[in-house]
């Protein structure tokens, strides 16, 4: 059994014999989890990490070529989790971390008013009371490409001050 | 290392096996169904051959050899004249349907049957 190539562990794979995965497990664990321990934030996270890996390399197993070898493929599955792994982790992150949020109904500090003009302050205003963008293009009169316009620039500006 | 490996492992099988199970159930019930339809409809395609009569039509098998002969090819004709021709469709679908999918799970059985084998291994032994 120890002497089974990759190739022969993946066509026993593909004909049912779902046991045989096991090796691919024991085999592959100890490198990415190494891997992608050094990548994160937190540590505690690499655990659900290479269990994705290997949960993506499973259910893609029927569409693998057994010829490729496994080890860049699975480490292609590690670079798509960790990117969704950093996207989602940019979501949860503050603005008090330096970074300016896309969100529309961003939260801005009292201060970072003062670095805006009157008209984006204002804008600016309005969008931390929760209005939308086409609400606040009714109010101010003025069509919502620009109010998108004033909005960005406002950002750009907040957010050259603190990066 | 080991406890995150037998959890990947776990985690496998659970998914193998709601798919296998799934995979399972869903073909069963698709061929039980055509398979009980399509008795019916042939139970109805004979009882609107026996309320014609149609199957009168081969009472000459009864008779000498010659008859036979004679008659065979003509009367086989009426006797498919005389089908209830739109149960006949729905019939001969319903039968390409079930070889289709007797088909593709007589391709698949070994791998199911294996899938299964190790399914049993890991959960139950």
């Amino acid at each position: 059994m120890a002497e089974l190539s990759d190739k022969d562990i993946v066509k026993k794979i593909k004909n049912g014999e779902i046991d045989y995965y096991s090796y691919i497990v024991k085999k592959y664990t100890t490198s990415i989890y190494r891997y992608i321990e050094r990548k994160l934030f937190k540590k505690d996270e690499a655990d659900d990490l290479v269990q994705n890996v290997f949960i993506s390399f499973y259910k893609a197993i029927e569409k693998f070529d057994e010829e490729r070898p496994i080890k860049p493929y699975l480490f292609q599955i590690v670079q798509n989790e960790l990117k969704m792994y950093f996207r989602s982790y940019k979501k949860s992150l503050p603005l008090d971390e330096r970074i300016v949020s896309e969100d529309k109904q961003a939260e801005l500090k009292i201060e970072d008013f003062k670095l805006l003009n009157s008209q984006e302050s204002g804008i600016f205003k309005h969008i931390s009371e929760g209005y939308s963008y086409e609400e606040i293009a009714k109010v101010v009169k003025k069509p919502l490409n620009t109010i998108k316009s004033i909005v960005r620039r406002g950002r750009l500006k907040i957010k050259k001050i603190y990066l | 290392m080991k406890k995150l490996e037998d959890r990947i492992i776990k985690k496998i099988y659970r998914i193998e096996t709601e798919k296998t199970i799934g995979q399972i159930i869903s073909e069963a019930a698709l061929i039980i169904p055509i398979v009980l339809s399509s008795m019916f409809i042939f139970s109805v395609i004979v009882e609107i051959l026996n309320e014609q009569a149609s199957f009168d039509l081969f009472d000459f098998l009864r008779d000498d050899f010659e008859t036979i002969r004679d008659n065979f090819f003509n009367n086989s004709l009426l006797f498919i004249q005389e089908f209830p021709l739109p149960l006949i469709y729905i019939l001969i679908g319903l039968l390409l349907l079930l070889i289709l999918l007797l088909f593709i799970l007589a391709k698949n059985s070994n791998k199911i049957k294996n899938k299964l084998v190790s399914i049993y291994k890991f959960w139950l032994k």
